[in-house]
């Protein structure tokens, strides 16, 4: 096979975007700067700025994968360079050529892989290319879902010669378009004046397309309202592009899932909900093909629907990227390109590849061992990522293993030419500096053909040898202008920038009820408990703050040790210092919030917080903005922890955090419709409560026989008031002992006082009677039973004496730590067991 | 069922089964839904004809569909839609068999011939590459394999002898290995039951470049003449070697050194036993499990 490996290296020297070798600046960057001035630097640093803002509070992020075990994934924020990476229409329109021909070439060598395979009887591929390939996947072969291919994406780098190659063919999860979206936002926002001026071609019309043709891929029309429910089906809020997955499902409108939502019943994939199965007719897939089905593909798969493949066999789904489109990633296939493209279009190609060899060929890999030090060497079956050998740094000897590598098993290796990538201008660290870019180009499949989004998503290296291909390791991200010079039009023709929100089915904060599936009301009812226990956390470390910052006042001491106890009780604090604060309460008290945000105590604030960000990530489709804007600004207190040293900040910490924290509660009362959903997630803030106020009462020391102290006694009404100093509302001339019975009647039986057990079990019952109901035939169901228990103890509440004595008092907090998890279990069993979930 | 006529060997005497194969699966909690997929019909080839006579599933499937896979074996898929804590599959089949394998071993290509070709060969270019379960393209493999295949050796003659050096090194032992022993801890320890060793000899023909297959199945319960056979009463795995266009695939039980002729029952191939494993299901629920399988092959009689 010819490959023009000379063409590429004479071509070392890197071409740059915005000048020419003699240090001119090109037209369309001209342009550019007449709409755009100078690069100033205090303008560019604002810009910076505010694009770092507004992503973050859009709560633009991409997952970075750790090493951990089991690995753990650590958001980061997107960057995006204020300065676009700026191509003329003239050259787009070649590029938008090559990247159409690209994937309808990848369309045809689907097609004939996955039915009569000719291209490998006619041995334009030899058959190892395909059949030693981990990515064909022979149960696909014979799935007739017609088209194979939706969407396509390719990464481009242009060489020295000034010519752009394809550096990766993506066919599996054309991953980006959705962060080129957020890119075209942000930027269109802060450098407004000079998008007026410019006419940069907008994005607007490609969602469109992806939209209407997700709706003609459907078998079959279930949604409610007469048209095709279509899902993004996501592998969860850990993977790298989760936000992505969110936004795309946001902006074309389909229910985000995971694999766990769906299941096959009858022939068909249904979506379970809480009222019930929906059928789903299109699956926009996020998840890698042989991660799909763990019945005929990858058995430990469990980011799949069992049984997907035989739905799809009997044409009752559509799902796209089809089963088996990852083929198309393997740079083992960059290499027969331009055969593939004589054979199945009959025309040349359009847009060459980078060079690459793949050694299952004897020529190539003569060739390859010959010149071994030009290339990065690349696994030939998987798509070409950032994670290649690049031979140029092997020491000798790191060489010749390389080399035998090859040599023992040629199949699997396959590698690309070293291309130094243009550079465009970028903005680092306070200045503009050339930088490699790449550029990732998207393609759908419309009505009438392919089309390419007039646009992309650039990406900047941090090394300038390599080339950026895997979303985790640019070192930023760049939106991508395409400028018509020759046009110029006034800003009232100026079609939209970025697309309308379509109609959601949403409505306040979160889906409607009977759109709520069950993994979205497990996480709403986390969601409750988490932001509780924060909420709790939160000001009762505030009023150990105070203490200490205000430790002259007499009765301090005494008052910080049922506060500590109550912290210990609540898990927030090791018991190890709490049995300090007998003999220095003001030192354990220190020690106590050092450990409260100390982000490695599993009880501590910043565990709480994460796992309300966690239980939330699986919500973000559905979460208003201002939700989801709380929850960004707790994340944000949580990042400041590392740096709080004195007292002072810390007490400012959790002021802002008990700040969000109400914020959070007042959208939930004032900004969310009751469905299903608002009952899940004040039912897990409930019995969060209620866990909260079994603490209080253990920490009071009174079931230990403790006499009513006033100390204790100003304690136990500050928490009752929430924390909330100086309200304590009971007159301070009141004898102790009476005081202390005031208290505990406050604490528990206050059907008045939002934070009194009795009022807290009483809407818990209500909570739960309000729900979907779930009774079994001919048996009490789950939720029933826990109706009847919480109803029970509220009766009592009301018409029984007050627990006075530390028996009685010891006895009701040991029911309380039966019964809550009790509740917690039912709920649980009744409607996120995803066994129960079949109920239709 | 008419037999090819090959007057090199001696003519295999033709026999008919009836063979059993039950499979229990108790629960500790509800399941609420399977989705089964079964390789467990007798696999039309040459010298093998027969049909399923039973196929029960309980509880009833709401779904079941036949058809072929990729390799062109019957497999079957089930949908159980209702509530269970005990799934059994019962499968009986009767079977005619007898296989009249490669006539004369010395005429084959020599193994060099076939390491040469096969690369180019659509029909083998499953078998060659390195799968799921024989994924260790090893030097030591090669190594053990090439004292079998000498400069020259005709590629049956070296199968066949490959084949006895395995059954005279390695030890039958049902303790020794799981279903997911990695083949190079077998080729370790020298120890394993049939699917090891089919697994183990497949990875090693395939790395000197030879093409090899999975057999899943059953051998008779009786062997002919004195001794045991390895791998009886539940099912039986072996190999098959590429000899090239005219000698087709050769059959190769490592476990018990033996061709096949009408002593083995063919239900499914593949590239290794993920492929074509008898049962293979996915739960939604369930906790941990117990497992019943029950394999029982009668003759009965000649065809």
């Amino acid at each position: 096979m010819p490959v023009d490996v000379a063409a590429g290296m004479a071509s070392f020297d890197a071409w740059d975007e915005m000048v020419t070798g003699v240090g001119q600046l090109r037209g369309h960057w001209q342009r550019f700067f007449s709409a755009h001035g100078p690069f100033a630097p205090e303008l560019m640093e604002r810009r910076w700025q505010s694009a770092r803002g507004l992503l973050f509070r859009n709560g633009v992020t991409c997952t970075v994968y750790g090493s951990g075990d089991p690995p753990t994934g650590t958001e980061r924020p997107w960057l995006l360079d204020p300065i676009p990476l700026v191509i003329s229409s003239e050259e787009w329109r070649q590029i938008a050529a090559g990247v159409t021909q690209r994937a309808a070439l990848a369309a045809a060598v689907l097609e004939d892989l996955h039915g009569p395979r000719r291209l490998i009887a006619e041995e334009v591929l030899p058959p190892a290319v395909v059949h030693a390939n981990p990515g064909f996947l022979r149960p696909c072969h014979g799935i007739r879902q017609q088209p194979r291919l939706l969407l396509f994406a390719a990464d481009l780098v242009r060489g020295g010669d000034g010519a752009w190659r394809v550096l990766a063919n993506r066919a599996q999860s054309p991953t980006g378009m959705g962060y080129a979206l957020e890119n075209r936002a942000a930027l269109g926002q802060i450098m407004a004046d000079a998008f007026r001026n410019l006419p940069v071609a907008g994005l607007a019309p490609f969602f469109e397309t992806i939209r209407t043709a997700i709706e003609r891929l459907a078998p079959q029309a279930s949604g409610g309202d007469g048209r095709p429910y279509a899902v993004l089906l996501s592998p969860g809020p850990l993977n790298e592009a989760a936000f992505e997955h969110a936004s795309l499902a946001r902006h074309l409108g389909l229910t985000l899932v995971e694999g766990g939502d769906l299941i096959v019943r009858g022939q068909a994939v249904h979506l379970k909900t809480l009222s019930g199965l929906q059928r789903v007719d299109v699956i926009l897939r996020r998840v890698d093909d042989d991660f799909c089905d763990p019945l005929e593909l990858r058995p430990d798969s469990e980011l799949g629907v069992p049984g997907l493949l035989e739905v799809m066999r009997a044409g009752g789904v559509a799902v796209t990227n089809s089963l088996g489109a990852g083929l198309i990633d393997s740079v083992a296939l960059a290499s027969f390109m331009p055969a593939l493209c004589q054979r199945l279009l009959g025309e040349p190609l359009l847009l060459p590849d980078v060079a690459t060899l793949w050694a299952g060929d004897a020529d190539h890999r003569r060739m390859l061992l010959g010149s071994l030090r030009e290339f990065v060497v690349r696994p030939a079956f998987s798509a070409a990522d950032s994670r290649g050998i690049v031979a140029a740094d092997l020491s000798a000897e790191e060489l010749d293993r390389l080399a035998t590598a090859i040599t023992a098993d040629p199949v699997s290796h396959a590698a690309q030419l070293m291309l130094r990538p243009s550079t465009a201008p970028s903005w680092i660290d306070g200045r503009v500096e050339p930088r490699p870019v790449t550029l990732r180009a998207f393609a759908c499949l419309g009505q009438n053909g392919w089309t390419v989004m007039a646009g992309g998503l650039g990406r900047v290296s941090a090394d300038a040898r390599h080339p950026v291909v895997s979303l985790q390791d640019a070192a930023g991200s760049k939106d991508v202008w395409i400028i018509n010079e020759m046009v110029r039009w006034s800003p009232r023709q100026r079609p939209p920038t970025v697309p309308p929100w379509p109609p959601r089915r949403t409505r306040g904060l979160v889906h409607e009820a009977s759109d709520l599936h069950s993994r979205a009301a497990e996480h709403l009812f986390w969601v409750g408990r988490y932001a509780e226990r924060a909420d709790v956390l939160a000001r009762t470390l505030r009023a150990v703050a105070d203490r200490i910052a205000d430790d002259e006042r007499p009765g301090v001491y005494e008052e910080l040790q049922p506060l500590l106890r109550v912290l210990g009780w609540m898990g927030g604090v090791p018991t190890m210092i709490v049995w300090a604060s007998q003999a220095d309460p003001l030192g354990a008290a220190r020690q106590a919030l050092h450990a409260a945000f100390d982000p490695f105590n599993p009880g501590g604030l910043p565990a709480a917080i994460a796992h309300l960000h966690r239980a939330s990530a699986g919500l973000r489709n559905s979460l208003a903005p201002d939700l989801d804007g709380i929850l960004r600004q707790l994340q944000g207190i949580v990042a400041r922890v590392p740096a709080v040293g004195n007292i002072g900040e810390q007490s400012l910490c959790l002021d802002d955090a008990a700040t969000a924290l109400a914020g959070m509660i007042g959208l939930e009362q004032d900004g969310m419709p009751r469905g299903p959903g608002w009952h899940f997630l004040v039912l897990g803030r409930r019995l969060e409560r209620a866990v909260g106020v079994a603490a209080t009462i253990r920490g009071s020391g009174l079931v230990e026989g403790n006499s009513f102290d006033p100390a204790t006694v100003d304690v136990l009404l500050e928490l009752a008031a929430a924390g909330s100093r100086g309200h304590v509302g009971i007159a301070a001339a009141d004898p102790a002992a009476d005081r202390g019975s005031q208290a505990i009647e406050r604490l528990l039986a206050d059907a008045d006082h939002p934070r009194s057990l009795l009022f807290v079990l009483e809407s818990i019952r209500s909570l739960l009677s309000a729900l979907p109901h779930v009774a079994g035939p001919g048996r009490t169901g789950p939720i029933d039973a826990a109706i009847d228990v919480v109803g029970g103890l509220a009766k009592e509440f009301r018409t029984a004496p007050m627990p006075v004595d530390p028996a009685e008092l010891q006895f009701l907090v040991a029911r309380l730590d039966r019964l809550l998890p009790g509740i917690s279990e039912n709920v649980t069993e009744a409607y996120f067991a995803h066994v129960h979930a079949q109920r239709a | 069922m008419s037999m090819p006529n090959v007057p090199d060997m001696p003519a295999v005497v033709p026999a008919r089964y009836r063979c059993q194969h039950s499979t229990r699966y108790e629960y500790e909690q509800t399941v609420v839904g399977s989705h089964l997929l079964a390789h467990l019909s007798p696999r039309p080839r040459p010298g093998q004809a027969g049909r399923l006579t039973r196929l029960g599933i309980q509880p009833q499937p709401a779904v079941v569909i036949d058809r072929l896979d990729w390799f062109g074996n019957p497999v079957h898929y089930a949908a159980i839609e209702e509530p269970h804590s005990i799934l059994s599959v019962d499968v009986e089949m009767e079977v005619e068999v007898a296989i009249a394998g490669v006539a004369c071993p010395e005429r084959t290509p020599t193994w060099e011939t076939i390491r040469a070709t096969s690369p180019h060969s659509v029909e083998v270019a499953d078998f060659l590459p390195r799968s799921t379960r024989v994924d260790t393209p090893q030097v030591m493999l090669a190594a053990y394999a090439q004292s079998s295949f000498q400069e020259g050796t005709p590629v049956a003659v070296g199968g066949l002898d490959l084949m006895r050096r395995i059954h005279a090194d390695f030890a039958f032992d049902p303790q020794a290995t799981t279903v997911s022993t990695p083949v190079a801890e077998v080729f370790g320890n020298r120890r394993g039951v049939c699917q090891d060793f089919a697994h183990l000899m497949i990875g090693m023909l395939r790395s000197i470049g030879l093409p090899a297959r999975y057999v899943s199945g059953y051998i008779r319960t009786e062997p002919p003449g004195n001794g045991d056979w390895r791998g009886a009463e539940s099912s039986h795995a072996w190999v098959q070697a590429w000899c090239g266009q005219g000698d087709g695939w050769l059959d190769l039980d490592p476990t018990n050194a033996v061709t096949i002729g009408s002593d083995h029952i063919t239900l499914a191939w593949g590239r290794d036993y993920d492929d074509v494993s008898p049962l293979r299901g996915v739960i939604l629920g369930g906790g941990r499990h117990l497992l019943h399988v029950g394999v029982r092959v009668d003759r009965i009689g000649p065809a």
